[in-house]
């Protein structure tokens, strides 16, 4: 197996070249011409040209070239123009046999003939091809392309008097050696210079590459016809056919990019092997005979041979699959077709083209995607549907709370949506104006507590919490326990879908606008729900031997008794609303049955703040808001309106993030109008500011171009309206001003409308087929 | 569940990726043939392509949209190690109800890459019209179009460096104004012994730099998609991963440390290898609740967070079309008129005054 090594030269180097045995490699640059001997995996120095003294100083190898007949010889290009032949066999100042001075610029390139001993051709910068019997110290034919500059020249190898010739102004030349006046064939192949050119081992086909970033490959049985473009990143300097690889090119870049590439015509878009060791610019490519490996030189000064094995695959890196899912739910999906082997696909498809039967199976070029678009079906697209008709229906001002909490309750409902229609319904029994009453009253019990140093302490508080948590946990555990498996997630849903609506049962039975805390009603509702229960809540019954309806005025401000400032347990329901609480250990349930227990609670039961149902609220829109049902959030938040300032334990910053998440949404629905009523009612400032940002328009006195600062149909400088009339009416418009964006002419709305109803033109008569959307 | 509608995308290589619009009304696909196409949806469902353009002079890896506030506008990255921005222009229209004649142009073209650009990203939009690059060599960059009604002018502001090849990276969406900028780059590096291929960076207000927050070190294998999800409301975000599976991380900033250093608790939430295979692609919906991802097996997977917060498979989708049902016809939601495309599609005004305040554009 063949491996990657390089040897470092003294200079940049310009061009290589190898024997016929592929066992040797001469490289040639500005300071460096040497031949190695290619090992397994080194370079072996066999001769530096260089270090002979005879060698001028102004020697420079724009190309070199080995006899692909006689190993001996080897034929170099010079900056200066010189074309030398060297002999191997010969020792010292004779190994340079001859020294052609005949170009006048700069020699491009040297060709060895491919069957022909001793034939060598030249193309120089002077816009000529000299021909040379390198037995003769003269050229034995000059080629005239009439061109600036020939680049490359190359003899072919399918017809022994044939050579082929680009040049800098785009144009390839097919040349007989036997008719030096004129070309055979001339065609313009490249928009820009071409710098190299490469004839096809096996078929009639010449690859040109040119600065315009292009390969091209053309098809020279008949007349010249494009076969393939392969479109590169950089202006492309050399390009050299891959052995025994029939669609294979190689190709190296002339600026930029220092990456030999290797294509697949067939694929002209991405390289089908990269070779990246190169650091700066490579200048030559010379395949060793066999498709597997090849030196190159490059100007980062180093000769390299590259196995084909440790090639960089950048297709293989490419990403061969796409998705993008939509506000719809629709996904778009793109995936490369998989291609098989068998004849029967093949013909059916019809995209493959034959290869040759030496080739082995590369399905390399054979790269295309479906592209396919799933459209949910109407009745599995629920969820965006759902969020569609919640935004357009539900009522999120204008009403009093309690009306919006039961039409949106009721909107949910039509959606199927128990849970959430639940939630607004808790909503609305919390917050709804018959609680707002209690609320006031706990907020002025607060403050009086705060004064007087009666706040429940911090550590008090926590114990108190997490008990009734557990307490609130066993109900719906034990209630629900038979119908349930005992998986968690089936627990959930179920309590969540049928738990609940179920509780509510109890409370929907309650007469409207008696619903408080106290103690009587919880004591008749918790009846029906289960002895366990009551008998745990009844352990209570000592805390609060009166049973005071305490929503009454003058006993709750006034007295400031301790038993009145103590929490009423009755808090406890409510908490059915969060389902994080279920998640709560149970293990402290028992405890509670037993009436010691509940003394002993009695005692951590100190004075404590009256109820506030925030906690629970703002765990359960966390909720939601975490699992992408912002909505929900979002419109509770606005229905609750001025009663957020009881859900303290929700930040702004979380209150803010949850609007412009919801309008975001909005926005990708192209809601606008609950956009903006959204925005309208927010209460974040930087969210309501929203609204008020670039939706003015200051417009400049059609006169004297100055802005109308004050108002919009008086110039204040030149005191005029003129501009502002209707065209209708010709009276001044001070309200809405409509207007033609075609010839600038318009009014007042409704004598815009009117006319436009009944007219196609311009109400001035200016004759412009208006357009007002 | 899903009809599957074929799109002859007439791309002359492979797609390498395809995006929806802000709106999911149109989109845009780029290929290897070095065209990217932009197609509309008609309300009937069909796509019809509506401008395909030749935008690189090597393979596009990635194509994005812009939030429509900055007018419709493209960004794409090449292995011609380029990446372009791209704004369509309307142009006049003969009549009333008549649609201009579109066209694509190239508003600027970033060339700072010494490799292939592997992906580009539009960031936040609350951030102005900024464009994150990643390239092969190992390097973030964020560009700026510091006026947003020029396009032609983006500075680079950032090059972050990253010590492995870059194939992906996502930007996190959060509206919060508490989350600083982050972004994740994945790499697509093979060798295991190079450690995590997830990088998690975050814009630090008081140094002005991007710091590398995390390395997920968990993810050893070639990454070839990162995703955050949308976060409309949550505390924490959620970062899916295409590697030699799906993963999803939960990234909780714990901002307790008084430094002012973010803190990253990165939790591995779920890990669903029922690809079988190298996953190509993640991709959230827009509310960040469905994870789709597509692995060389060729399917579509999809996957649902539940009630409690684990992650579950809910439906495969086969990619070979087989059973395309030949009806597919579907009626789309009518949402209100776009206004603002109405607009735009006339594109010259009569002068009647200037807009005094260019550079506040209507938000929507």
């Amino acid at each position: 197996m063949s491996t990657t090594f390089c040897s470092t030269q003294e200079g940049p180097v310009n061009a290589l070249a190898l024997n016929k045995d592929y066992t040797q490699v001469a490289v040639g640059g500005r300071n460096v011409f040497k031949i190695y001997l290619i090992e397994d995996d080194q370079f072996k120095e066999v001769y530096n040209l260089r270090a002979s003294k005879h060698l001028g100083t102004s020697f420079s190898c724009n190309d070199v070239a080995w006899s692909s007949t006689d190993d001996n010889y080897l034929a170099t290009a010079a900056t200066n123009g010189h074309v030398c032949v060297w002999n191997l066999g010969k020792m010292g100042k004779a190994m340079q046999e001859q020294d052609y001075q005949e170009h006048k610029r700069t020699v491009n390139k040297v060709n060895f003939h491919t069957s022909e001993p001793n034939r060598l051709i030249s193309g120089s910068q002077d816009g000529t091809m000299r021909y040379f019997d390198i037995r003769i110290p003269s050229a034995v034919a000059i080629f005239y392309s009439n061109t600036e500059s020939v680049r490359d020249v190359q003899f072919s190898p399918h017809n022994p008097y044939n050579f082929a010739s680009v040049s800098e102004n785009g144009s390839v030349q097919l040349w007989d050696v036997r008719k030096t006046d004129r070309h055979q064939q001339q065609y313009t192949a490249h928009s820009g210079p071409i710098f190299a050119c490469d004839w096809h081992p096996d078929v009639s086909w010449l690859a040109t590459a040119s600065r315009d970033k292009t390969i091209k490959v053309w098809d020279l049985t008949n007349k010249p016809t494009l076969e393939y473009t392969i479109h590169t990143i950089a202006s492309i300097g050399h390009v050299k056919w891959r052995p025994q690889r029939k669609y294979h090119i190689s190709s190296c870049a002339l600026v930029i990019d220092s990456t030999i590439n290797v294509w697949d015509v067939r694929r002209p878009y991405i390289p089908y092997a990269a070779f990246n060791e190169h650091k700066d610019i490579a200048s030559g490519i010379a395949w060793k005979g066999d498709p597997e490996s090849f030196l190159s030189t490059g100007r980062d000064c180093t000769l390299y041979h590259h196995s084909f094995s440790d090639a960089d695959r950048p297709a293989s890196r490419a990403n061969s699959q796409a998705i993008s899912l939509n506000n719809k739910g629709e996904i778009l999906y793109a995936q490369k077709i998989i291609i098989s082997n068998n004849i029967a696909t093949k013909s059916a498809i019809g995209l493959i083209r034959k290869s040759s039967t030496s080739v082995p199976p590369d399905h390399f070029h054979q790269a295309a995607s479906l592209l396919q678009n799933y459209l949910k079906n109407t009745q599995q697209n629920q969820e965006s549907k759902t969020f569609l008709c919640f935004a357009k229906n539900y009522i999120l001002s204008g009403r009093s709370l309690s009306e919006m909490c039961d039409h949106n309750a009721a909107v949910a409902i039509e959606y199927g949506k128990l849970p959430i229609a639940t939630i607004w319904r808790i909503i609305k029994i919390m917050y709804g104006e018959e609680f707002l009453q209690n609320s006031e009253i706990h907020a002025s019990r607060n403050r009086e507590n705060s004064m007087t140093g009666l706040v429940t302490p911090l550590v008090g508080m926590d114990h108190l919490t997490s008990d009734q948590r557990s307490r609130d946990g066993d109900t719906p555990v034990a209630q629900f326990s038979d119908e349930t498996e005992n998986e968690d997630q089936v627990d959930h849903v179920a309590m969540y879908n049928n738990g609940f609506p179920t509780y509510l049962n109890y409370r929907t039975g309650l007469p409207k606008g008696d619903f408080s805390f106290g103690e009587n009603e919880l004591d008749m509702e918790f009846d029906g729900i289960g002895s366990d229960f009551r008998n745990g809540y009844r352990s209570y019954q000592p805390i609060h031997p009166t049973q005071q309806d305490w929503t009454l005025p003058s006993e709750a401000f006034p007295i400031r008794h301790e038993i009145m400032d103590r929490s009423p347990p009755a808090d406890q329901f409510p908490n059915h609303n969060s389902p994080d609480i279920h998640e709560d250990p149970l293990p402290v349930v028992t405890s509670i049955h037993e009436p010691p227990q509940g003394l002993l609670t009695v005692r951590i039961f100190p004075s404590r703040a009256a109820w506030d149902p925030g906690n629970i609220l703002v765990e359960a829109l966390k909720h939601h808001a975490s699992l992408g049902d912002i909505q929900t959030a979002v419109c509770i938040l606005i229905v609750l309106g001025e009663q957020r300032k009881y859900l303290t334990d929700l930040d702004e910053s979380i209150q803010e993030q949850w609007l412009l998440g919801y309008i975001e949404l909005l926005t990708r629905y192209q809601l606008w109008n609950i956009v903006t009523q959204v925005i309208k009612l927010s209460w974040i400032p930087s969210v309501s500011h929203l609204s008020q940002q670039s939706t003015r328009i200051n417009t400049n006195c059609s006169k004297c171009n100055k802005p109308l600062q004050r108002i919009g149909w008086l110039c204040d400088k030149c005191h005029s309206s003129e501009y502002a009339l209707c065209s209708v009416c010709h009276q001044v418009v001070k309200g809405l001003y409509v207007w033609c964006q075609g010839c600038s002419h318009g009014g007042h709305l409704g004598h815009i409308q009117q006319w436009i109803s009944k007219n196609n033109t311009c109400p001035t008569g200016c004759g412009h087929f208006c357009e007002y959307r | 569940m899903f009809e599957a509608q074929e799109i002859n995308a007439e791309h002359k290589d492979l797609i390498h990726d395809v995006a929806y619009d802000f709106y999911g009304q149109r989109m845009a696909t780029c290929s290897s043939d070095q065209y990217v196409k932009v197609w509309d949806q008609s309300p009937d469902g069909k796509w019809t392509l509506t401008s395909s353009w030749k935008a690189h002079s090597g393979s596009v890896w990635k194509v994005t949209w812009a939030h429509p506030e900055f007018g419709q506008v493209l960004a794409t990255c090449s292995f011609d190690r380029t990446a372009a921005v791209w704004e369509e222009i309307v142009g006049e229209t003969s009549g009333p109800a008549e649609r201009g004649n579109r066209h694509w142009v190239r508003r600027t073209n970033l060339v700072d890459s010494r490799t292939s650009v592997t992906d580009v990203k539009f960031g936040p939009k609350s951030q102005g019209l900024q464009l994150a690059t990643c390239s092969a060599e190992g390097i973030i960059r964020i560009y700026e179009a510091p006026d947003v009604m020029n396009l032609t002018q983006w500075t680079l502001q950032h090059e972050v460096p990253c010590k492995l090849p870059c194939s992906c990276l996502s930007w996190n969406p959060s509206l919060s104004k508490i989350h600083p900028q982050m972004l994740a780059v994945g790499s697509d590096d093979a060798n295991p012994a190079n450690g995590g291929k997830v990088f998690i960076y975050e814009y630090s207000e008081n140094s002005r730099r991007w710091m590398k927050l995390e390395t997920i070190n968990t993810v050893t294998d070639p990454v070839h998609d990162i995703a955050f999800s949308p976060n409309l409301g949550r505390s924490f975000h959620i970062l899916a991963v295409a590697t030699k599976d799906v993963r999803i991380f939960n990234l909780v900033p714990d901002s307790s440390d008084a430094s002012g250093v973010t803190k990253l608790d990165v939790q591995t939430v779920a890990q669903f290898d029922d690809h079988g295979c190298t996953v190509w692609r993640v991709c959230w919906n827009v509310t960040g609740t469905v994870l789709a991802s597509s692995g060389d097996d060729g399917t579509v997977r999809m996957f649902k967070m539940n009630y409690i917060n684990s992650w579950k498979p809910v439906a495969v989708l086969k990619g070979d079309g087989s059973q395309v049902p030949s009806d597919t016809n579907k009626t789309v939601q009518s949402s209100n008129t776009p206004i603002l495309s109405s607009i735009s599609q006339t594109a010259r005004y009569i002068k009647l005054g200037s807009i005094t305040n260019p550079r506040e554009v209507a938000w929507h």
